[in-house]
């Protein structure tokens, strides 16, 4: 602060630090984004693992999963959500400093764990692999954005705080005790990276899953929801649809979703009223997960035809559209009968990639169309290569789920299979073999997705690099 | 909210004291909640949607009644759940009583093993098969199926991960099972003994206890046993230095190999170790057995007595022996 003091000019709103994590959040996309794609070539075609440890799928996968939801995801909410807060608030973010410390710390934390994994340094927590020293930084630059985002909503010259810093909040306040919890871990010394966690056995799994389930629940849905509040009404230029309707969905779900978790570990050694309770509260999050969707769809009434004519509004509403198919999709496969058969298929990893890209990457995606040349003050370079984006994208997308429908749906099915003596009639290894078609096809859908993405990538490049700033007229007088 | 009258908000949102004008929109007719944020942030006073409305309810009722089916409440639980015939579980325990519990996993385990008709069905065929001598099952047309069925599973289970589905191993590293050539014995109880015990198999290296040439004479000589063409002058030196530097010791001077240690006979042409049957002449094939002779190998079967049950291993034994004799 004290050195923007010297500045004549404070600007209106610190865009700076909304610029900065838009763009760290393509570069982690594009990074994790390959990565997911290599690996899903490496299920499809092994030897693309070429004996070499570092790039092995075990290796490779955590990084795949890091730099998805915590580089692009993560980046991604902090640049929406400093921008949503200032803009919604009507105020300069507050802590200019303590938002640069957010940047450096957040993308330092993804850096030194990606590397780690690569040497095979990993908390072996599924989503929270990093070790002890990384979950150390991650903790305090918590803390910081916590302070940045509680002190802007304090000094907002808004009588009301809009629904999207609801659950922004939701998100900051849930991860932090996700993130504490599931971590408690002890180093085995000062200077090594190793640690063991402080619970054990079945509770060590379900810590685990209370944090795996709400990673998805409050930093993959209730923060990108938030980002929905604000860029569904906005790009589209109508009232959201209901406001009684936000708060009962947002409340339900905040509260429901804590209990579900322990569904991932059905028919494992956790006592029994765990798993049906978590299943249970599973069916009761549907409704209020679909209250988001409905809410987002709607704002849209009135306004339809920009669904022929606004490639933006196209992956805004898409990506609602895929949050509620998973969102119903996931309570179904919450039950104990359905997940018997669901459990440890690749069923699972289609659901998950139905929510993460058709629900957060295609709302990422969106937002950022939106965003971007407003945060440059200047127009996108082309709307051509949007389209082209998304229905790359939407391609790649349905051909995944597909995929791993097939892959999952037909390994869960010949696993419990019997011939007519009453004995199974396949050997896990036939199973495997079957999946062979299904992987190649998802790690083709991988290769749609990379390549849109990286036509989105040289449309911002352009449009940031060809913009007609007053400093550029300005330059280009002073040459005339 | 009488109040109809469309008002535009005012530019200036600067000042927290504003009051925003509740608005009626002009498209849909409905009302918004006078809060406006960003210039044009607004909400509509909608109500919740009616059908969302009653499917919540209903999955708060379908939930309901999951939680009495599943007990889903640690404190309280009846020996039949929380309402009596809702959630019940009846199975024998191994002392033969039957019990009626309320729902759950261990329960639903010992009531599927002894009432799925697949489970019977083949609870059935298993004893059939620990009943009969091993001879007579692999005879018996309906048991060899039934072995030939359920051996696969546990074939493909535990034994294919090195030995490959169809039984034929890799070379160099895990013996083929269906061909001719068994270096532990080929009846079932060498087999069955295979199986239960594992084998440790080792040949030395003779790289320090031997020259190259000599390695190459031997190897001529080796070569020669199973018929091949090779250099018979080397070859001649060659069975003077298998007699004298410990082949035959193992392999027997006959070089027909020795069951008690699984060393190879190697008068056949079935190779395990030396990939000869893929050596382009005849100079690979000399190359390949060096390799063996001078570096030696250790490979080990390991033992799965206390991983599979006497009727698995049963089973598993007709199966190899219908698999090689196939």
């Amino acid at each position: 602060m004290a050195s923007k003091a010297a500045s004549p000019v404070v600007e209106q709103y610190n865009y700076d630090i909304v610029k900065k994590f838009a763009l760290m959040s393509l570069f982690w996309g594009l990074a994790g984004m390959s990565a997911g794609t290599y690996i899903a070539s490496e299920l499809a075609w092994p030897f693309l693992n070429f004996d070499i440890a570092q790039i092995t799928f075990g290796r490779l996968r955590p990084l795949h999963t890091s730099g998805v939801i915590f580089g692009f995801g993560g980046n991604a909410l902090f640049a929406t959500s400093y921008y949503i807060v200032q803009r919604t608030c009507q105020t300069r973010l507050w802590g200019t400093g303590f938002a640069n410390f957010t940047f450096w710390g957040w993308n330092a934390a993804i850096t030194i764990a990606g590397i780690g994994y690569l040497m095979g340094i990993t908390a072996g927590r599924e989503y929270a692999e990093p070790e002890w020293y990384v979950d150390l930084i991650i903790l305090v630059v918590w803390v910081v954005y916590f302070l940045v985002y509680t002190m802007t909503l304090l000094k907002r010259n808004q009588p009301h705080i809009y629904v999207a810093n609801w659950f922004f909040i939701s998100f900051i306040l849930a991860v932090a005790l996700l993130h504490i919890f599931n971590n408690l871990a002890v180093p085995v010394s000062f200077f090594g990276t190793k640690s063991y966690s402080l619970f054990s056995g079945a509770q060590d799994a379900m810590t685990q899953w209370w944090y795996g389930h709400n990673a998805v629940g409050f930093f993959l849905t209730a923060a990108f929801l938030g980002m929905m509040y604000y860029f569904v009404p906005k790009q589209a230029g109508r009232p959201v649809y209901s406001y009684r309707l936000s708060i009962i969905h947002f409340w339900a779900l905040s509260f429901m979703y804590m209990w579900v978790g322990t569904h991932h570990l059905h028919w494992t050694a956790i006592p029994d009223w765990t798993s049906s309770l978590a299943a249970a509260f599973s069916i009761m999050l549907l409704m209020p997960s679909w209250g988001g969707m409905i809410n987002g769809i709607m704002t849209l009434s009135g306004a339809w035809d920009k669904l022929r004519s606004d490639p933006i509004m196209m992956f805004l509403i898409t990506s609602l559209s895929f949050y509620g198919m998973s969102t119903f999709e996931g309570p179904m496969m919450a039950l104990k009968s359905v997940n018997a058969l669901s459990h440890y298929t690749d069923w699972t990893v289609g659901h998950v990639h139905s929510g993460a890209l058709g629900w957060v990457a295609m709302v990422t995606f969106g937002s950022m169309y939106h965003m971007i040349p407003r945060l440059w003050n200047t127009t996108l370079y082309s709307l051509k290569m949007v389209y082209i984006h998304f229905f790359l994208t939407t391609i790649g997308i349905l051909l995944y789920i597909t995929a791993l429908w097939v892959s999952g749906i037909g390994q869960g099915l010949m696993l419990r299979a019997f011939d007519e003596y009453g004995n199974l009639a396949y050997s896990f290894i036939e199973t495997v073999a079957f999946m062979h078609g299904p992987l190649v096809a998802r790690a083709i859908a991988g290769m749609f997705i990379v390549t849109g993405l990286l036509f989105m990538l040289v449309n911002i490049y352009l449009t940031i690099t060809r913009r007609d700033t007053v400093e550029n007229t300005v330059a280009a007088t002073a040459k005339a | 909210m009488a109040d109809t009258k469309s008002t535009k908000p005012t530019e200036n949102t600067s000042n927290n004291k504003i009051k925003h004008e509740v608005i009626k929109d002009p498209l849909t007719g409905v009302e918004t909640t006078g809060h406006v944020w960003d210039d044009t942030l607004m909400e509509f006073n909608n109500p919740l949607p009616t059908w969302w409305l009653w499917a919540f309810y209903g999955t708060i009722i379908f939930s309901i009644v999951y939680f009495i089916i599943y007990p889903s409440w640690p404190t309280g639980l009846a020996e039949k759940g929380y309402i009596a015939g809702t959630s019940e579980i009846t199975y024998k325990s191994d002392a033969g009583e039957e019990i009626t519990t309320h729902w759950n996993t261990r329960a639903l385990l010992a009531h599927e093993m002894q009432n799925d008709p697949n489970e019977l069905k083949r609870q059935t065929m298993v004893k059939k098969v620990a009943a009969t001598p091993l001879a007579s099952v692999v005879k018996d047309p309906q048991q060899s199926q039934f072995v030939l069925a359920y051996g696969k599973g546990i074939f493909g289970d535990y034994c294919a991960g090195c030995h490959q589905t169809g039984g034929q191993g890799v070379i160099g590293d895990y013996p083929n099972l269906i061909d001719d050539a068994w270096l532990w014995g080929s009846d079932s109880v060498d087999i069955e003994t295979t199986i239960r015990k594992g084998r440790t198999g080792n040949m030395p290296a003779h790289k320090a206890s031997m020259s190259d040439a000599e390695i190459t004479q031997t190897a001529n000589y080796v070569l020669s046993l199973s018929g091949e063409s090779v250099d018979s002058a080397a070859a001649e030196h060659g069975k003077k230095l298998f007699n004298t530097k410990g082949c035959s010791g193992c392999h027997m001077p006959t070089g027909v190999g020795m069951k008690a240690l699984g060393a190879a006979n190697l008068t056949d042409k079935i190779w395990t170790q030396a990939n000869v049957p893929a050596a382009a002449d005849i100079t690979a094939k000399v190359a390949a057995v060096k390799t063996i002779i001078a570096n030696g190998f250790k490979r080990e079967m390991p033992a799965w007595e206390s991983r599979l049950s006497n009727d698995e291993i049963k089973v598993l034994v007709a199966y190899i022996k219908l698999l090689s004799a196939e």
